[in-house]
C-alpha cells in the first residue's frame, strides 16, 4: 500500500468518525455545560457566569427527590430485568436448537413500533378503564390502584422497554459461553448449584453488567415513560429535566440536572466498568458445541 | 481380581451391557468392560465411534438408553457426575478461566467439602507431583499448553479420585510434549493406582500408555485384551488395519495345498490357520509394516519385487518406500543400518507366514 493511499486510509476511518463525534456528541455537551453556568429569566438566555442552579439543585428537595426516586426506579428496573433475562437467555441458548436465531429476533420485535406508541398502548392496558381493570370492573373485582398511573405502571412501562436489551445481551454472552466448562465443573463435584454460583454465573458477569447498564443509564433518564403513566407522584428526573426545557422554559436549571446526570452515569459506568474483564470469561476460542 | 467392599469377587469398574441411542443414531450398542482396581485401559477408535460417549457414560455426564454401570460393586448408572467421586480431564483442558492454578486445583477439593487443611495438603502435593512450582497464582490464559494439561491433570488427580477419566489429553499438544506427557501420565497411574480410562483415536498413545486396549468401532467393542495382544493377534480386520502400521493385501486361500495366494503377485505362502470357511476362500491378508523381510532380487528367493523409492530416516528406524510391479507403494520399516539401501535398489519383498494375519474377506 502506498503512502499515499495509507493517509487516506487513516483519513477515512479515524478523521471523519472523529470530526462526526466532536460535531455532535462534545460540542453539545460543552454548550450544555456553558449553559448550566448561565440564567434564564421570562424565557431569555442571561448570559452571566453563576453557579445558581447547582446551588438551585442542592437546596431545592424536590430535584433530590426526583434524583433518588429515578435512582431507585433504576436499580429496581434493572435489578429485575437482569433477573428475568437470565432464564429467558438461558433457555433460548441451551433449548432453543434452530430456532435461536428467531427466538432472538422475536426479542427485538418491539422495537420496530416507536416509543411513544408502546407507551401508549401500555396507557390502555394499565389505566383506570383499561384492558386489566376494565376486564376486573366487568367481573365486579375491585381494580388494581398500584398499576393507575403510579411508579408501579412507570416500572412496568420501563421493565418492557428495556428487558429485550439485556436479554439479548445475556444472551449473546451465554452463547459465547463455553458450557463445556459446566461439564468439567460437574466431573469436578460441583452440584447444579455451584456450577452455576462459581462458573455460570462468574464467566457472563461481564455480559450481565453490560446488559445492566444498557437498562440502568437509559431508564435513569427516563423522561416519557413516567409522563405517560407515573401520575401525579410520578415525577422522574428525566422527566423534570424535559420540563425544564418545555414548559417551564428554565433551560439552564436543565442544562445543570442534564450535567449532574450525565456525570453521574459516568461514575457509574467508570464502577462497573472495573468489573468487566474479557480476558476471564467464559469463551474458550475453541468453538461452542 | 480386586476384592470390592462388599466383599464380592466383583471387578472395580463394571460396564455391563450399555448402550446410548440418540435419536435413530446408535451411538454405543451392548458394550460390556470390567477395569481392574490398578489397571490404565485405553479406549481407542476412530473418530464417531462412540470412545467419547462411553467416557461422558462412565462420568456420568450422560445417562445410557441401557445397561448398568457399577463403581466398587455400587450400581452409579442413575447417580449425577458429582457424586461418582471421579476425576476427568478434557481435550481442550476446560480449565476455569477467571481462576488462578491455584483456585483451579482446589475447586474439586471444596466441592466435595474437604477439610482446609487437607486441601492445602493436596494443593503441595499437586504442586510438586506436577512440578507446578511458580505458576500457582497465574490464570490458564498465563500458561502453555503443556502446562495447562498438566493443571487440568492435577484437577482431576487432587480429590484422589475412584478412577481418572482422559478424553484425548494429549491431542491439543506437539509430539515432543506428547511424549513426554505419556510417560508422566504411566507414572501418575502406577503412583496413585486408581484405573486411568483414556479415550484416544490415537493407536500409538493407546500402546505406549496402557495396559490393556479396548478397541471400539461403530459403537461396538471390536476387540478388548493386553496391549500387547491386540498388536500381535488382531482379532479383527477391522483391529488388524487400526492398530499399528500394516499393509493390506487380498489373497486367495487354497484347501489343498494350504496356502494363500497374493491376487496382484506372484507371491504364496504356507498357512494352516483359515478355520472359518471350508475350501477355497478369498482372504485379507495384513502385514505390520515393520515385519517385512528384505531381501536383494537376485537372491533367488521368492518374494514381491519393488524397488526403493523412497527413503524416510526416523531416527534409529528406516523407512522404504516400495514402489511394487502393480504401482502400489508399500512402506517397509527397518532397522537403521550403516548405510541406508539406495534409491533404486531392486528388492525382494517377503514375510514369515507367522507374522502376518490373515482374515476370510468380504466381512
Amino acid at each position: 500500500m502506498s503512502e499515499a493511499e495509507n493517509r487516506l486510509n487513516r483519513r477515512l476511518f479515524l478523521h471523519i468518525p472523529t470530526v462526526f463525534l466532536v460535531i455532535f456528541f462534545v460540542l453539545p455537551l460543552i454548550a450544555l455545560v456553558v449553559l448550566s453556568f448561565w440564567q434564564t429569566e421570562n424565557y431569555k438566555i442571561v448570559r452571566e457566569w453563576t453557579a445558581m442552579n447547582y446551588v438551585t439543585l442542592a437546596t431545592e428537595p424536590a430535584y433530590f427527590i426526583f434524583f433518588i426516586r429515578s435512582l431507585f426506579m433504576a436499580i429496581f428496573v434493572s435489578v429485575f430485568s437482569v433477573v428475568v433475562s437470565w432464564p429467558i437467555a438461558f433457555f433460548i441458548v441451551r433449548y432453543g436448537g434452530r430456532y435461536k436465531l428467531i427466538l432472538s429476533l422475536l426479542l427485538a420485535v418491539p422495537f420496530l413500533s416507536g416509543e411513544v406508541l408502546r407507551l401508549i398502548a401500555l396507557q390502555g392496558m394499565l389505566g383506570p378503564t383499561g384492558l386489566v381493570n376494565g376486564v376486573l370492573l366487568k367481573l365486579g373485582a375491585a381494580p388494581l390502584r398500584f398499576i393507575m398511573y403510579s411508579n408501579s405502571a412507570t416500572f412496568i412501562a420501563l421493565v418492557y422497554l428495556y428487558l429485550p436489551m439485556v436479554v439479548t445481551t445475556v444472551y449473546l454472552s451465554l452463547l459465547n459461553f463455553d458450557f463445556r466448562l459446566a461439564s468439567a465443573a460437574s466431573a469436578c463435584g460441583a452440584n447444579r448449584f455451584r456450577i452455576f454460583s462459581e462458573i455460570v454465573w462468574p464467566l457472563n458477569l461481564s455480559g450481565t453488567i453490560v446488559g445492566f447498564l444498557l437498562c440502568f443509564i437509559p431508564t435513569l433518564s427516563a423522561a416519557l415513560a413516567p409522563r405517560f403513566l407515573g401520575g401525579p407522584n410520578g415525577v422522574l428526573y428525566g422527566m423534570s429535566i424535559a420540563q425544564q426545557f418545555g414548559e417551564s422554559g428554565t433551560w439552564a436549571l436543565g442544562a445543570a440536572m442534564g450535567v449532574v446526570l450525565f456525570l453521574f452515569s459516568m461514575l457509574v459506568l467508570g464502577v462497573f466498568s472495573l468489573g468487566i474483564d474479557l480476558r476471564r470469561t467464559g469463551f474458550t476460542g475453541m468453538g461452542r458445541q | 481380581m480386586y476384592q470390592s467392599q462388599n466383599g464380592t469377587d466383583a471387578p472395580y469398574i463394571r460396564i455391563a451391557n450399555i448402550s446410548r441411542q440418540y435419536g435413530q443414531v446408535r451411538a454405543l450398542h451392548d458394550l460390556s468392560i470390567d477395569i481392574d482396581k490398578h489397571e490404565f485401559i485405553a479406549i481407542l477408535g476412530p473418530s464417531g465411534s462412540g470412545k467419547s460417549t462411553l467416557l461422558r457414560l462412565i462420568a456420568g455426564l450422560d445417562r445410557p438408553t441401557a445397561g448398568r454401570i457399577f463403581f466398587d460393586g455400587a450400581d452409579v448408572t442413575d447417580l449425577p457426575p458429582h457424586k461418582r467421586g471421579i476425576g476427568m480431564v478434557f481435550q481442550e483442558f476446560l480449565l476455569f478461566p477467571h481462576r488462578t492454578v491455584r483456585e483451579n486445583l482446589a475447586f474439586p477439593l471444596r466441592m466435595t467439602k474437604q477439610p482446609p487443611k487437607m486441601i492445602l495438603e493436596r494443593l503441595d502435593w499437586a504442586e510438586s507431583i506436577l512440578s507446578l512450582n511458580g505458576l500457582m497464582d497465574r490464570y490458564p490464559n498465563q500458561l502453555s499448553g503443556g502446562q495447562q494439561q498438566r493443571v487440568a491433570l492435577g484437577r482431576g488427580l487432587v480429590t484422589h479420585p475412584t478412577l481418572l477419566l482422559l478424553d484425548e489429553p494429549l491431542a491439543n499438544l506437539d509430539r515432543e510434549l506428547r511424549n513426554e506427557m505419556e510417560v508422566e501420565i504411566r507414572r501418575y497411574q502406577k503412583q496413585l493406582g486408581i484405573p486411568f480410562v483414556y479415550v484416544t483415536h490415537n493407536q500409538e498413545e493407546a500402546l505406549s500408555m496402557s495396559d490393556r486396549v479396548a478397541v471400539i468401532n461403530g459403537g461396538k467393542l471390536e476387540a478388548l485384551g493386553e496391549r500387547q495382544l491386540i498388536y500381535d493377534h488382531p482379532p479383527t480386520p477391522f483391529v488388524a488395519r487400526f492398530v499399528g502400521k500394516s499393509t493390506r493385501f487380498d489373497g486367495a486361500f487354497d484347501a489343498a495345498s494350504k496356502r494363500v495366494d497374493l491376487q496382484r503377485y506372484n507371491y504364496s505362502f504356507p498357512y494352516e490357520e483359515v478355520a472359518e470357511r471350508k475350501g477355497n476362500a478369498r482372504v485379507e491378508v495384513f502385514v505390520k509394516n515393520e515385519r517385512f523381510e528384505l531381501l536383494p532380487s537376485r537372491s533367488g528367493g521368492a518374494g514381491i519385487p519393488c524397488t526403493v523409492a523412497d527413503v524416510v530416516l526416523r531416527g534409529p528406524f528406516v523407512e522404504y518406500i516400495l514402489e511394487t510391479e502393480a504401482d502400489e507403494r508399500i512402506i517397509a520399516v527397518q532397522p537403521k543400518r550403516e548405510e541406508p539401501l539406495a534409491l533404486g535398489t531392486k528388492l525382494s519383498l517377503s514375510w514369515n507366514p507367522s507374522q502376518c494375519h490373515v482374515f476370510p474377506a468380504g466381512r
